[in-house]
């Protein structure tokens, strides 16, 4: 019976082409193969924080009279509101940090070669999609710290050359953070940010089908034919192990760490002590923070966000500006970078979290 | 009454002076010039700190309250003749100041809500009384306020300042300046360690008493039996109401007993602690009653309802300590929580009508709201052990799904 | 034979109970909770025969008290119970036909002026009617 209703699914939907894509998909064999999971995951906790998002949607509030007591409304009286909540905080930041070890991975293995430049380039694109959804959902509880946050955080902002006091009127709605500010982001959150990843992440998705998946370059020339595995159910049913290990240590943070309420924002006391961003800006902000106050006759914050900003644009570039088959002293130079910008990367979020501890 | 001194004379001289377009000069003033330049010290020191006399700065020179000339700069100016009056003596003093701050039309003229000193209110101190039987040692204006420096008493810098009014008291009422009298001498040092004292004089909270607060100003009395709740209660509002509709205030006058001084003290006065209603050796009912009397076995009923209730509350905050650190939402608890303290504030101030049924209400609504808080106490820790059995029977099925998986890829592989 | 079967049969529950486990709490939270909303605007206080004229009762209006008092006319009046003077929680003296804070003796009147003692503000007022059997207060609009 079920042949049955597949050949008229088939028939009006054309699955059998997928069918045929998902078993031709293979996935090559080699000692790297484990970094090959992190997109998937980064796609899994994705797809939960879809999931629990939506929930919440049913009972949170977006204005500043309102959000603060909804999400306390979902924290204590909603059947397993807790659960949703907590969820979607902590998976939030492990998406973030599954797509950091997605893209360093791929970064290092160079996947960013011939002919997967936009594969690449849509994946940057995804990551500043993530730290967007990040920055918009952490004001949603409008709660002191994240109230702070996001007032600083839009000041640095603000700091760009040329553009800057435009984009901090436009992300706050005005001049100060305000009810409008916490609708605004809500938009971005729910509305205008899944719009646009949907159609990025469709465009990755599919660019990662069309191509395949490509081998680190010392694979790569020895030319021998790889051992594979098919996707389905070989690589498929791995995956699952470790999406399912990521629920369990979501239940496992959601139950023994669960996400605090904080206190209501009150936009006319003073900074709380200890605020700082998320830590997935920690690094970018804890540059900012060493800085010196003038830097060659320019402001240092300045210098530090161009700094930051160039740093990207190379990182950006990576696909042009490496070599085509990733080997020689243009590869190995563009390794070393990638080595060197994840030493920096972690080190300097691991400082902003000694410091930050009291 | 006493004539006015010729106050009109410095008036007019400074009104004459002021009608010049230019700065005009200080309207002149012989006594200061003059005494100024004295080696004698006792009549050189009052032109000291006199320019900022208030008296001075109102235009009220020294003939103001001595009289005499002050443009002749010469001896001549002293001239009874002329009005002069010279130094009043100790009984003289409080009549010369009354002559003016006594006369409500006067003062307007200086101030739209002058305080009118009333004579007959300094007639009723101590201070009065002994003055006119010939006390030489006794206060009377010019030992508070000062005299040829006067400032007002909202000046920090002046004597009667309400935060230097008690050094200002014990000038005198020290055991040293008191000797050979009959009267107790110990009250400053005790005023120092009150709780009253210690809010005035160390943390400088202005809303504290000072002597004067208690005692009257101008008409210093030890206050009388009926006096004190009320005096007490002036500040203390709904102890001082509750106190005096009490039997406990009717028996007391009658036994000659001093109201709230009976339990709290009067100079010495403490923040009343907890342990005063407790059987201990800190609580004061069984200071007067008797063990089986009624008062007693009132006592005995409120006493430990009173220490269960704040146990009960101990109990409840620490659950809700506990489950607050486990990362539970706690702030349906807390509110009530908050709610029941409430209750005890107000049954602090309901034990002073000294009266079982109202002390038993409020004693019943502060449980019941204890109660509940323990509740939610109680509850917030059974979800958070719920929410663990939940994550941990999840964890046991998650692992078992991924082992499962692991063997079935292993098996899938092997053939 | 056997050990594939039990394999699979294993699995297949593990993978069940999954999906309960979490369906379950997603079901749960679907059902909306017997208060239906986050009560930050417009509650229920009380119901309409539960306060006898000349008397008063404290009820949770979004994360603060609020104090429903009935006037021995029968009128209603709803306040803030937020004392504005250090935060305690204000009740409501019949007698005096005021309300009054035990903390340090601030009084109130019914339309929530601060007339004596320590409050330097006046409570709070907010809108209250009778919708069947209900008393429900709301926030009042602001101007």
């Amino acid at each position: 019976m079920s042949g049955r209703l597949r050949a008229w699914l088939d028939e009006r939907l054309g699955l059998e082409a997928f069918r045929h894509l998902a078993e031709k998909k293979e996935v090559p064999v080699h000692r790297h193969t484990f970094w090959y999971y992190w997109g998937g995951m980064t796609l899994f906790l994705f797809g939960v924080q879809v999931v629990t998002g939506i929930l919440l949607l049913l009972y949170y509030r977006a204005s500043a009279d309102e959000a603060y007591e909804s999400v306390r409304f979902i924290m204590t009286q909603v059947s397993f509101g807790w659960l949703i909540r907590s969820i979607h905080s902590w998976s939030a930041n492990l998406m973030i940090g599954a797509a950091m070890v997605h893209m360093f991975s791929t970064f290092l293995m160079k996947a960013y070669r011939a002919p997967r430049e936009v594969t690449w380039l849509s994946g940057m694109g995804l990551l500043a999609l993530c730290l967007a959804f990040g920055f918009s959902g952490y004001l949603l509880p409008w709660n002191q710290l994240a109230f702070f946050a996001t007032k600083v955080g839009t000041e640095i902002t603000g700091a760009t050359p040329v553009i800057g006091s435009f984009l901090l009127r436009f992300l706050r709605g005005g001049e100060h953070i305000t009810g409008g500010t916490l609708t605004r982001f809500f938009g971005f959150h729910v509305a205008i940010l899944p719009a646009i990843a949907t159609v990025v992440l469709g465009l990755h998705l599919y660019l990662v089908q069309r191509h395949g998946m490509s081998l680190p370059p010392g694979l790569e020339a020895s030319g021998t034919p790889r051992p594979a595995m098919k996707f389905v159910p070989n690589f498929l049913l791995r995956d699952m192990v470790g999406w399912l290990a990521a629920l369990g240590v979501l239940a496992l943070l959601s139950a023994l760490f669960p996400w605090e309420l904080g206190i209501k924002a009150d936009p006319y006391s003073s900074a709380p002590a200890g605020i700082r961003p998320e830590w997935y800006f920690g690094w970018m902000f804890q540059t900012l923070r060493m800085l010196p106050s003038h830097i060659l006759g320019l402001e240092g914050e300045l210098v530090g966000i161009l700094g930051i900003g160039l740093g990207g644009v190379i990182w950006l570039l990576a696909p042009f500006l490496d070599d085509p088959r990733g080997i020689g002293r243009r590869g190995r130079l563009l390794s070393a970078l990638g080595v060197i910008a994840i030493v920096y990367v972690v080190g300097f979020t691991l400082i902003v979290y000694r410091r930050g501890k009291p | 009454m006493s004539p006015r001194p010729a106050a009109w004379v410095p008036l007019l001289a400074l009104l004459a002076s002021t009608g010049a377009a230019h700065a005009a000069p200080a309207p002149k003033n012989s006594c200061l010039d003059c005494h100024r330049t004295l080696d004698d010290r006792r009549l050189s020191a009052p032109t000291v700190s006199f320019a900022q006399d208030i008296h001075a700065v109102r235009g009220l020179g020294c003939v103001g309250c001595h009289g005499g000339n002050p443009v002749d700069p010469e001896m001549t100016a002293m001239d009874p003749d002329h009005g002069f009056k010279g130094a009043p003596t100790r009984t003289q003093i409080a009549e010369l100041c009354a002559s003016c701050h006594a006369d409500a039309a006067y003062m307007k003229r200086f101030n739209p809500q002058p305080y009118i000193f009333s004579m007959a209110e300094f007639r009723t101190s101590v201070h009065c009384k002994k003055i006119s039987e010939g006390d030489a040692k006794v206060a009377t204006c010019t030992n508070c306020h000062g005299v040829h420096g006067i400032l007002p008493h909202k000046d920090p810098r002046s004597p009667v300042y309400r935060r230097n009014v008690p050094a200002t008291c014990s000038k005198c009422h020290n055991a040293e300046y008191m000797k050979g009298r009959t009267v107790p001498t110990n009250q400053y040092a005790l005023y120092v360690s009150s709780v009253h004292g210690k809010a005035l004089l160390e943390k400088g909270d202005l809303s504290a008493p000072a002597c004067n607060n208690c005692h009257g100003n101008h008409g210093a009395v030890p206050p009388n039996t009926r006096d004190i709740s009320v005096v007490c209660g002036t500040c203390h509002g709904r102890e001082g109401e509750l106190f005096a509709k009490s039997k406990v205030s009717q028996t007391l006058e009658l036994e000659g007993k001093r109201g709230c001084v009976t339990c709290h003290g009067n100079h010495d006065v403490q923040v009343p602690s907890d342990a005063m209603i407790s059987a201990g050796p800190e609580g004061v009912c069984g200071r007067c009653h008797a063990a089986g009397s009624p008062g007693a076995k009132a006592a005995a009923v409120i006493v430990p309802r009173f220490q269960a209730l704040k146990s009960r509350l101990a109990e409840a905050d620490s659950l809700l300590n506990v489950a607050e650190r486990r990362g539970m939402e706690t702030s349906a608890g807390r509110e009530l929580l908050k709610q029941s303290e409430d209750q005890i504030l107000n049954l602090r101030a309901v034990l002073h009508s000294f009266d079982l049924a109202p002390i038993q209400a409020v004693m019943a609504e502060g449980s019941g709201l204890a109660d509940r808080a323990h509740r939610e106490g109680l509850l917030a820790l059974r979800d958070w052990r719920n929410r663990r059995i939940g994550m941990a029977l999840s964890l046991g099925v998650i692992l078992v799904l991924m082992a499962g998986l692991m063997l079935k890829i292993r098996r899938m592989e092997s053939t | 034979m056997k050990r594939r079967d039990f394999l699979d049969w294993l699995l297949g529950l593990a993978g069940t109970t999954l999906g309960a486990f979490v369906l379950y709490p997603v079901v749960r939270y679907l059902v909306p909770p017997r208060i239906p909303e986050a009560s930050t605007r417009r509650v229920a206080a009380a119901k309409a025969d539960e306060l006898k004229p000349g008397s008063f009762k404290l009820f949770p209006f979004g994360s603060q008290p609020g104090i429903l008092v009935r006037t021995a006319n029968g009128e209603y009046r709803a306040l803030s119970a937020v004392c504005t003077h250090l935060g305690c929680t204000v009740q409501y003296r019949a007698a005096d036909r005021l309300i009054w804070c035990p903390c340090h003796n601030g009084v109130y009147d019914l339309e929530g002026r601060n007339v004596s003692g320590p409050p330097p503000r006046p409570l709070e007022r907010f809108v209250v009617h009778v919708e069947g059997n209900d008393v429900v207060v709301e926030k009042a609009k602001s101007a």
